[in-house]
Order: structure tokens, then C-alpha cells, then sequence
């Protein structure tokens, strides 16, 4: 083939790297990314409480994939979302108003069958949004941590 | 005896007082979809969390960096500066009330078509939206959905030309489904 042919084949096929790169390009593993820290459940809500600014701008990242963390509490609540995982509510202290609820993968939804309502757990996911007492609309939002697994 | 009698009436009138049904949801889903010749985006988020009260007010929270879509490229950009800039908007809110709450009876088991006025926030702009909101009421547990569409450039979502101004649509279509108990 002509050198030309040659050269020409190879930026083509470069090309088509490049693409699919990006269209195939993976989510993030959560679980294979280390944490960013580690933190007890009521001390990541009251960072948001004290300064909701500053903690999004520590916790989020510009293209979703924002810090992950291990956080520490105790089960108080557990149930399903309509997507069908698992999600449990971390407190803490039970009394908390606000704690980390954490939703589970596919793949770690069945060990939330071994978890009961008291446990005191470790749970490694990523952070989407912080708590929040919202007094405009009378609610109260949990941190929101996703692609969980228990790590304990 | 007269005391008691009477202390025990005004403990039970406080507490039917206080007592005023507040549905309340953190499984919320919402789903949103945009179509070009281009392509199809789809990206749903089973994290919302809204509140319902027997007086007809309604609102939610959204988180936004919990839309998931199938291409991890398309995730990142949707959470750019250049797109939701999810990092400083990372939650958009929903505050209104059902005007014709007055039909609609949150105890009794059937379907009902709510009326629904309030302020929209994406992206740090609020509009006032007038949507239809169908109440199915089974028991303890009301599910709510509804479909509708928003205009990007509306929430102050606006881009020029080239990608991604022809692969996503202009007016994109929602679809809710509350899950309140």
C-alpha cells in the first residue's frame, strides 16, 4: 500500500480510539477510589448545617464525581428505593434530626441482609448532596451518599 | 373527677391539633428525557425527597449530582460549570400547593387530579410552574406522578451552537413518581 494509505488508515483508526474512549468511558469505581476521609455521621451533617457553602465546596466535585467517604453510625432506619436497592439511614446518635442516608449497588445490596436496625456499621460511598434544614419549605434532607458498600 | 375528665378532653383536642397529615417521601423518582435527531438522553434519580400536607402544600428537594445516565461522559458533562453546575446549584427545589385540595381527600382510597401551583428552582433561577399532579390513595400510602417539560434556556441553561446545543433538546420532559407514605 502506498505510504499515504498507510498514514491515512492510521489516523482513521485513531480516531475511532479516541471515540470510543469517550463513549464507552466507565463510571468511576467508588469502591476502588480511596476515601477522602473518614467521619462520623453527626460531625458530615453538622458541616453542612455550620456552612452549607463551605461544605459544598469541600465535598462536591464540578463533574459529579464528588469525595468519597467512610462514614460511621448506627442503623436506624432501612428500606428500599423504587429503583429496587437497598438504602439505610446512618445516625450518630438515634435522637439526631439529620443523618447519612446511603444507597447500595446492585452488587452490595445483599449484605444489608445481615444489617439490623442498632448496628453501629462503617460505609464507604460517594457524596451527591449534604444535609440540609430547609425552614422555606418545612424539610429535612439527609447527606445523600451513594454506590455504598459496608465496610466493616 | 371533673379534672381529670377535663384535662383528658384537652390533651385529646391538642393532639388531633398537632396531628395533621404530613406525607412525607425520601424515595422520591424523577425522570428526565430529551429527544434530538441526534440522540436520546435519559438520566433518572431515585433520591428525592418531598413532603405532602393535608392542607395541600407540596414541596420537594432534589439532590441533582444523584441523575444517573447510561454514558459516564454525558453524566460529567450534565454536572459542568458549562451545563447544571451542580457543584454550586446541588439541589433544585419545588414549593407550592395543590389549589383544589378542597376535592381531594388524602384518607379516602381513589384517584384524584390535583391542580398544582408553585415556584420551580434549577440552576438557581426560580419560575412559577402550573402542573396536574394525579393522587392514587391506597391506605396509609399516596403515590404521586406526574409529566411535564421545562425549557433549559428558561433556568438560565442556555448554549450555543455545536455539541451539546444539538443533541439535547430545548424543552425537556419530567416524569415523577412520589412514592409518599
Amino acid at each position: 500500500m502506498a505510504k499515504y494509505v498507510k498514514i491515512f488508515i492510521a489516523i482513521i483508526l485513531l480516531a475511532l480510539g479516541v471515540v470510543a474512549y469517550f463513549w464507552f468511558m466507565p463510571h468511576r469505581d467508588v469502591q476502588a477510589t480511596k476515601a477522602f476521609a473518614e467521619v462520623e455521621a453527626a460531625d458530615l451533617v453538622n458541616e453542612f448545617i455550620t456552612n452549607r457553602t463551605k461544605a459544598n465546596q469541600r465535598y462536591l466535585a464540578d463533574d459529579g464525581d464528588s469525595k468519597v467517604l467512610v462514614v460511621i453510625g448506627i442503623v436506624v432506619d432501612q428500606f428500599k428505593d423504587q429503583s429496587g436497592q437497598a438504602v439505610i439511614l446512618l445516625k450518630t446518635n438515634t435522637t439526631d434530626q439529620m443523618g447519612v442516608s446511603c444507597t447500595f449497588t446492585e452488587e452490595t445490596n445483599t449484605q444489608v441482609a445481615h444489617i439490623k436496625i442498632g448496628d453501629k456499621i462503617s460505609v464507604k460511598g460517594v457524596i451527591r448532596s449534604g444535609a440540609e434544614i430547609d425552614k422555606d419549605l418545612d424539610l429535612i434532607e439527609h447527606v445523600v451518599l451513594e454506590k455504598c458498600a459496608i465496610i466493616n | 373527677m371533673k379534672k381529670l375528665f377535663l384535662s383528658t378532653c384537652f390533651t385529646i383536642i391538642s393532639v388531633a391539633a398537632f396531628a395533621q397529615t404530613k406525607l412525607t417521601t425520601n424515595t422520591g423518582h424523577i425522570k428526565f428525557f430529551s429527544s434530538t435527531a441526534v440522540e436520546d438522553i435519559e438520566a433518572n434519580n431515585y433520591k428525592v425527597v418531598s413532603n405532602l400536607s393535608e392542607d395541600g402544600t407540596l414541596v420537594f428537594s432534589v439532590p441533582m449530582q444523584s441523575f444517573e445516565f447510561e454514558k459516564a461522559l454525558m453524566q460529567k458533562h450534565y454536572n459542568s460549570k458549562k451545563f447544571l453546575d451542580t457543584k454550586k446549584f446541588p439541589k433544585a427545589k419545588f414549593k407550592g400547593t395543590i389549589s383544589n385540595i378542597s376535592e381531594i381527600n388524602l384518607k379516602s382510597d381513589g384517584t384524584y387530579t390535583a391542580q398544582v401551583v408553585g415556584d420551580l428552582t434549577i440552576h438557581g433561577v426560580t419560575n412559577p410552574v402550573k402542573e396536574e399532579l394525579k393522587l392514587t390513595v391506597k391506605g396509609s400510602k399516596v403515590t404521586a406522578t406526574t409529566e411535564f417539560y421545562i425549557v433549559l434556556a428558561d433556568y438560565g441553561i442556555a448554549f450555543k451552537d455545536g455539541k451539546p446545543a444539538t443533541n439535547i433538546a430545548k424543552e425537556i420532559k419530567i416524569t415523577a413518581n412520589l412514592d409518599y407514605k
